[in-house]
This record gives C-alpha cells, structure tokens and sequence, in this order.
C-alpha cells in the first residue's frame, strides 16, 4: 500500500499534474459558481478536454474540477443565496444570514476550512478503505455485481425523499430504458434504433449528461431570467466581502464540529445513492441537536457550526463518494456516475481490477483529491473576491457560452451533427421533466448502470447454463438483493409505522 | 387537477407504451429466442415497470404542486433552440470558426444583448482561442472555414 502511496504521490505531484489541480480547481470555482451549473455540468464540460491527456492527468483534472465545482457551489450560497447544487442548499442557512451581516469574508473563510478539514479527514479513511474494499471485492462473481447494480438502483430511490419515492424509480427506468437504444452488446442485435443510422452505437453517455444538465439547466436560464433585484444583490454582494479570518473562539468552536461532521459525512458519502445532500443535512441536524438549546437557537441566523457542519460533511461525503466507484466501479451519485463515465472513455474500468492494474490511476486520483483541497485553501480562498467578480457578468453573455460549450463538448467527441440535434431534443425533454419535477440524477445513474446491469445478469445466466438459481443459491447475492429489496421496502413501513405510532399515542394522550 | 405529478405521469406513462411497442420491432433469431434472456428481456421488464409505476403514481400522487411557468420567456427559448438547430446543421458546410461565431452572437442578440462593441467581442475572441486551443494545443482538429475559402488559402 505504502509502494502505492508513493506512486501516487510521484505521477500526482508532476508539473503537469500539479498544474492540472490547480486549473481544475479554478475552473470548477468558476463554473460551480454560476447558479444552476454544479459539479455534474462542470465535470460534463471537461470530458471533451480531457480526451487529449494522459488518463490520470485527466483524471486529476477532472478530481480538481469536482472539489473547485463544490467550493464555487458554497461560495453563491454564502453570498447570494442562490445554491448552484443541492448539497450546499444547507450552506446557504447559516452562510448567507452571515453574510447580510457584513461579514461574508469570515462565512467564506468557515467555509474553505470547513471543507479543507472535511475532504482531508475524508481523504485519510479514503486512503484506509478503498484498498481494503478493492481486496474483499475481487472476490465477487457476475452474479454479485449484479445484485449490486440492483442495490445501487433501488438506493437511489430509497434516498430520494419523502414523496418522490416513485418519481425517482421512474426516472431510474427511464434511464435503464435509454441505456438499452443501439447495438445489444451480447448477441449483436440492434433495439430500438427505428432505423436512424446515427443511433446504432446508441446514445453517449456524454451527450446525455451535457443535455440533461448543462444544456437544460443553460435553458432555465434563458427561459426564466434574472430580475433587476436579484443583479443587483450580486453586484452588492461582491463588492463588500469583509474581512477574512477567524477569531480564536470561533476556531475553537469549529474544531469538535469539524471533526464529527467529517467522519458523518464520510460514512454517508460511501452509501450509494445518498451523498453529500443528506450528508449535508444530517450534519446540520446533528450539530444543532448536540449544541444545546441555547446555541441550537442561533442556528439559521449566522452560527459558526451551523456554517461549518454542512460544510465539512458535503465535502467529505464527496470523497467518501468515490470508495463504491474506484473499488466496485459502482457510481453512487451523479456526479461519481460521470467520472466513472469519463473513466470508461478512456478504457480504464473502474472496480477491484483498478487496484490492481492500475494502481497508478488509483492512487494519484486520491493523492490529487487531497492536493485539491489544499489548493483550494491557498489558492481560492485569496482569491475569492476576483473570481466572485463572474457573478456580475450578464446572463445574456455567459448562457450563449455554455450553449456552446455543451454543444462542441459533445461535437468534438462524436464529430457527428446529428448529436447537436439529438442533444437539444434531449435538453427540451430535460426542461420539461426539470418544470415538473422529476429529479434527472436517477436517470443517469439508471443510465449507466443500465449497460452495465444488463451484461453482468447475462453472463451470470451464460455461466448458470440459462438458470435463475443463482439469485437463490449464492448467498453473497441473495444478501445483497435482499438488501436492496429492503432499501426500498423500509422507508415506506417506517413512515407508515410512524405515523401509525403518532396516532395511538394521540389517541392514549386523548383518552 | 393537472398536478405537476400527474402530468409527468401521464407523459412517462406515454412514452413505456410506445417503448414497449417498439420492442417487437427487435428481430430475434430462433435459437436466440429459445435462451432465458434475450435482446428483448431487458426492455420488457422496463416497459411493463414504466407502465406500473407510472400508473401508481397517476393514481397515488396528492402532491398538489403545479408547473412554476409564470413569467417565462418561451419566445426566447424556442428561438435558442432553434438557433442551436441551425448551428448542428452549418457547423461542418459553413466551418467552425463563422458558424460558431454567428451562432454566439445571434444567441447574445436573442437575449436583449444590443451593445455593438460587446456582440463583438465577447464572442469573436473565445471563438479564435477556442479553436487554437483544441487544434493546436490539444490536436483536435476542426475545420475552420468553409471548404471553398480553405482551398483557396492553399
């Protein structure tokens, strides 16, 4: 392991790579902190760029990307509100109350460190449990894998809320559906192609991340646009940020909350389909409960640890993310389900093999993810003011930019038109599911899993001679279906428990 | 009511029928037909999954939320997507370098972009590095101009 470190640490820290870090992490500040652009368009925006590079330099890019995308995220949050993702939504209640009181700088500086300290505590379990995760997973047959596509499907949906439950299994479906137009990988048939030449090799995957987030969220933007008040709370909010560093007392205050939110956050991160959202959330809660009725009181109106818990535990779940991706090539976000796109187009498949044949790309990801979070704590912090500069440039110059650049992303790849075409079916399909409601991530995941799931279930039945017994005979694989089964099964009879306990116990108070 | 759920209901509802009847438009031969999973399995399940849940929640959803449309600049979005539509279509005949700088600045214009000086320049610049970028730093290359002007350049 420790020979792997240090491989990692030696492709990691070349100029080239260094350079790439810190690049990643500008730009993805830069994109993350366009409302309505998180880190899913920032990363879809890189692919096309990275075709060009080494694979672990573009993996290292995109790594920087990831942390630079969150950090931007944070930084619109704290200063206008408007949370570019949903894993910083809870940023926003402490941060930007903190902010009206003039004091914006020391939101941001909470912020950096808060995410510093997450994402390296992260990257430290990181660095203990993907190996030993890898070694246990090679032991896993097609039958086990695709148990856990299953489980990573029907995690989604487990985590998608109340009342969108069915929403997001819907929209898993539909991702499934469209992952199976074009070519049957396994007896070479062609589904559902209605004859267009162009659909034979299927839909990329990139096109359908560029469209049903760049490219639609680009859309929102031209159909809604901003007021003239919302331009100038942007414009006030920049130019008045304060000063940026933190008393004692507050250090102090952050430290046990920094620390507790990390390996929360971590944990989360790691579950599939959970992520930095709920991560965020459950932190918050927790340190609100945990502060006492005196403090817990000031939360929502500009508290150090209501600002620093969300903070730490978004950018923590986000590298606890990565485990299920780099030791079971199995995404567990949406963001995870692009990188693990990008890492199929450049030939590497993700999963216990990575360990072993690539340790390279392995270990600099990780080391890189680190060194993302330091450069973002000397490089952006400083520069925050410059860079929140971006938030006064007019919509009306900047969408016709993304339009673009989520047009040629795709164009590049393919250097066939008829995907520009395609992707502004899929853009306006997108705009009308995003008006009703309908959460897009589960479709990409469903997308890529769908390949994927698929293939592993034929090669467990090739393997089986044709017989579903398997489901019932392994008992790795029953475990985890049955695990799957009750992720979807339990949130449902635990509402309905719940509800059904409130009631007697109203009707026990009533009588 | 048309509820927001109701309408995505109806619409993915929709669309797992027309998926499902598009299954029997994939060919199968005999001996694939005989085997436990085929071309067609996969997508059978979608289909009939579509069509279940779609129902339940058509039937279940109480969530009385409608479409939040008040105020939207349609115009402005048919006229982008259009706009995008026509870029797909010149970019190759027309080259990348007039088409993509057409396309930027009609889109700018589209979005109530007036000024003179900014048409120009926000646009022409990005769309010069750009493409110096890609093919010469990064070797993905485009043709810049329409085929007849780079003939003549030769």
């Amino acid at each position: 392991m420790l020979e792997g470190i240090l491989q990692g640490l030696t492709t990691a820290v070349t100029p080239i790579n260094l350079l790439m870090v810190i690049a990643g992490c500008m730009v993805g500040t830069f994109i993350g902190m366009l409302p309505g652009l998180g880190p899913i368009s920032a990363i879809a925006l890189m692919i096309p760029i990275t075709y060009g590079l080494e694979p672990s330099t573009g993996l290292i890019l995109m790594a920087g990307v990831y942390y630079g995308a969150i950090f931007g995220g944070s930084t619109s949050s704290i200063l206008i509100n408007a949370p570019g993702v949903a894993g910083t939504v809870a940023t926003a209640f402490d941060g930007y109350p903190m902010a009206k009181k003039g004091h914006a700088g020391k939101a941001l500086a909470i912020a950096a460190y808060s995410s510093f300290s997450g994402g390296t505590i992260a990257a430290v379990l990181l660095l203990v449990a993907a190996p030993s995760l890898a070694s246990i997973s090679l032991t896993f047959q097609s039958t086990d894998y695709f148990a856990l596509m299953v489980l990573g499907l029907t995690a989604v949906a487990a985590f998608a809320g109340k009342g969108n439950v069915i929403k997001a299994i819907l929209m898993t479906v539909l991702g499934l559906m469209i992952s199976t137009i074009g070519t049957d990988q396994t007896q070479g048939i062609q589904r559902f192609t209605m004859g267009v030449p162009d659909l034979i090799d299927g839909i990329s995957f990139l096109l359908l991340a560029m469209a049903a987030f760049a490219l639609s969220e680009a859309l929102m933007v031209v159909l809604r646009p901003k007021s003239d008040a919302d331009r100038v709370k942007e414009m006030n909010a920049q130019s008045n940020l304060g000063s940026l560093k933190l008393s004692k007392e507050e250090v102090k205050e952050m430290v046990p909350v920094i620390s507790r939110s990390s390996i929360l956050g971590f944990f989360v991160g790691v579950l599939p389909g959970a992520g930095a959202t709920i991560a965020s959330f459950l932190a918050y809660g927790m340190e609100q409960r945990l502060a006492g009725k005196e403090k817990g009181k000031l939360f929502g109106t500009g508290s150090v640890r209501g600002l620093a818990a969300p903070e730490t535990a978004n950018n923590a779940a986000c590298s606890g993310s990565f485990v299920p991706l780099l030791t079971l090539g199995i995404p567990g976000s949406g963001t995870t389900a692009i990188m693990l796109g990008a890492l199929i187009s450049y030939g590497i498949q993700p999963g216990p093999r990575l360990y072993l044949d690539n340790p390279t790309v392995f270990w600099s990801v990780i080391i890189s993810m680190y060194i993302g979070n330091v450069v973002l704590l000397i490089l952006n912090l400083p520069l925050i003011p410059y860079i929140a500069k971006i938030l006064s440039i007019p919509s009306t110059i900047l969408t016709p930019l993304i339009l673009f650049f989520s047009l040629i992303g795709v164009y590049f790849v393919s250097f066939n038109t008829f995907d520009i075409h395609l992707m502004v079916l899929f853009a306006v399909a997108a705009v009308g599911l995003r008006l009703l409601d309908f959460p897009l991530a589960p479709m990409l995941l469903g997308y890529i899993l769908g390949g994927m799931m698929e293939d592993n279930l034929r090669r467990a039945l090739l393997i089986n001679n044709d017989s579903w017994s398997f489901i019932y005979e392994r008992p790795l694989t029953l475990t985890i279906l049955v695990i799957a089964a009750m992720t979807l099964v339990l949130p449902y009879i635990i509402s309905k428990a719940s509800i059904w306990f409130i009631n007697r116990v109203e009707k026990n108070m009533a009588k | 009511m048309l509820t927001n759920d109701r309408i995505g209901a109806v619409i993915l509802l929709a669309f797992s029928i027309g998926y499902g009847i598009l299954i029997y438009d994939i060919p199968l031969l005999p001996f694939q037909a005989a085997s436990a999973f085929t071309a067609q399995t996969l997508p059978k399940a979608l289909s009939i999954l579509g069509i279940i849940l779609s129902l339940i929640l058509l039937v279940t959803s109480r969530n009385q939320a409608t479409p939040d449309i008040a105020g939207f600049k349609w115009l402005n979005g048919v006229l982008i997507c259009i706009l995008m539509l026509i870029y797909g279509f010149s970019v190759r005949p027309v080259g990348f370098l007039i088409s993509t700088s057409l396309f930027l600045i009609l889109s700018e214009y589209t979005l109530g972009e007036r000024r003179r000086n900014i048409l120009i320049f926000s646009t022409i610049p990005v769309v010069l590095f750009f493409w110096y970028l890609m093919s010469e730093l990064l070797g993905v290359y485009v043709a810049p101009l329409p085929e007849f002007l780079m003939d003549m350049l030769k």
